[in-house]
């Protein structure tokens, strides 16, 4: 395959007694759109929270975009943490207009668009939003950043069908508009499998599975179906 | 597995097969059938990954195969077209036959007939006239 975005060698991380990353190796290939898998407690958010320095692993590297995690890595990287909340106070027009201060690569007319097609309204505020919205509000301000990586960290999680239909559409929308690489962790397989060309899956804090997403299906089956023969 | 059209295509795909060569055989097929005419439009990639709520880049790859194979044609700035040569779909056509007939014979050979007791089938079925 081409360059990777992210390589990670032997990624050890603890927390207390609980191992989180147990020598966790990885190859993700850059312009790739990569699934993260694997059941809750498997190393998933620990691994993105490592692509953006916000965890240091107790051994071994990750190298993202050619370079170690650092806050000018993190420029090149638009990430939305799981269990995120945008500020409540704001309505979605501040939130564009604090976007468009703070974040680098942020497009207004990009995030306009995108805020439109997730069915969102200049005026409604934040605080009277349901979790869909609010989820589908963070979306397209990730979304709106011309940068090299997206991480998504299970962004349809706890949402309703509307809601993910409409992320999913903003999703491939986005796909086609710019050649990023795109990290996505879900628990919702059957609905998004579609949408990856790479899939890595975690099982205890180890690669229990990686590859191209087609040649998987031609070897394996369905993501599901690779799910369910790895964890079930 | 749902059906799903769009710009006289058909699609109905399966996640457990690879869905470059679906996208690629389902369109070459509905060309070969006629159910979308020589010359007419077909959709963007974005506009059929929406429609088929896959990766763009799935579809770049069956159509730029597509476009290898002469069934299609892009004009800049216009889009995508299905190919105007008539000689190139029969082409295609024929090819589609000839698997068809193959996958076909191996069935029956499986089922241990020979070519003398598929004639005679064939024909009781008025499949054939002489």
């Amino acid at each position: 395959m081409t360059q990777s975005a992210i390589s990670a060698e032997d990624l050890c991380k603890r927390y207390g007694k609980k191992i989180a990353l147990a020598d966790f190796r990885v190859d993700i290939p850059r312009g790739t759109v990569t699934a993260i898998l694997g059941p809750n407690g498997a190393g998933k958010s620990t691994f993105m929270r490592m692509i953006t320095g916000m965890v240091r692993p107790d051994r071994g590297t990750v190298t993202v975009l050619g370079r170690k995690p650092s806050w000018k890595t993190n420029a090149s990287i638009a990430y939305l943490p799981d269990r995120a909340r945008w500020f409540g106070g704001h309505t979605v027009r501040q939130a564009v207009e604090w976007g468009s201060k703070l974040l680098p690569g942020f497009q207004t007319d990009r995030a306009w668009e995108l805020i439109d097609m997730l069915g969102l309204g200049a005026d409604q505020e934040v605080a009277g939003m349901s979790k869909g919205q609010e989820a589908r509000l963070m979306l397209a301000v990730c979304l709106a950043r011309d940068v090299p990586l997206l991480v998504l960290d299970e962004p349809f999680s706890g949402i309703d069908m509307l809601s993910r239909e409409k992320i999913v559409a903003a999703l491939i929308d986005s796909f086609s508009e710019r050649s990023q690489t795109v990290l996505i962790s879900t628990h919702e397989i059957a609905e998004t499998e579609s949408l990856f060309d790479y899939a890595v899956f975690f099982a205890e804090g180890r690669n229990a599975l990686s590859g191209d997403v087609e040649e998987l299906r031609a070897r394996r089956g369905s993501v599901q179906d690779i799910y369910r023969q790895l964890y079930g | 597995m749902n059906e799903i059209r769009i710009g006289g295509l058909r699609f109905s795909l399966d996640l457990s097969q690879p869905l470059y060569e679906q996208v690629l055989e389902q369109v070459r097929s509905s060309i070969a059938k006629g159910e979308i005419a020589l010359g007419e439009k077909i959709p963007s990639v974005r506009e059929m990954a929406q429609a088929l709520k896959i990766n763009p880049n799935t579809v770049m790859r069956a159509y730029q195969e597509l476009e290898r194979e002469r069934l299609t044609e892009t004009r800049r700035g216009q889009g995508t077209f299905i190919t105007t040569d008539a000689a190139r779909v029969q082409e295609i056509r024929n090819k589609l036959a000839e698997q068809a007939v193959e996958q076909f014979l191996a069935k029956m050979e499986s089922l241990g007939f020979g070519l003398k007791d598929i004639e005679s089938m064939i024909r009781a079925k008025g499949g054939v006239s002489q």
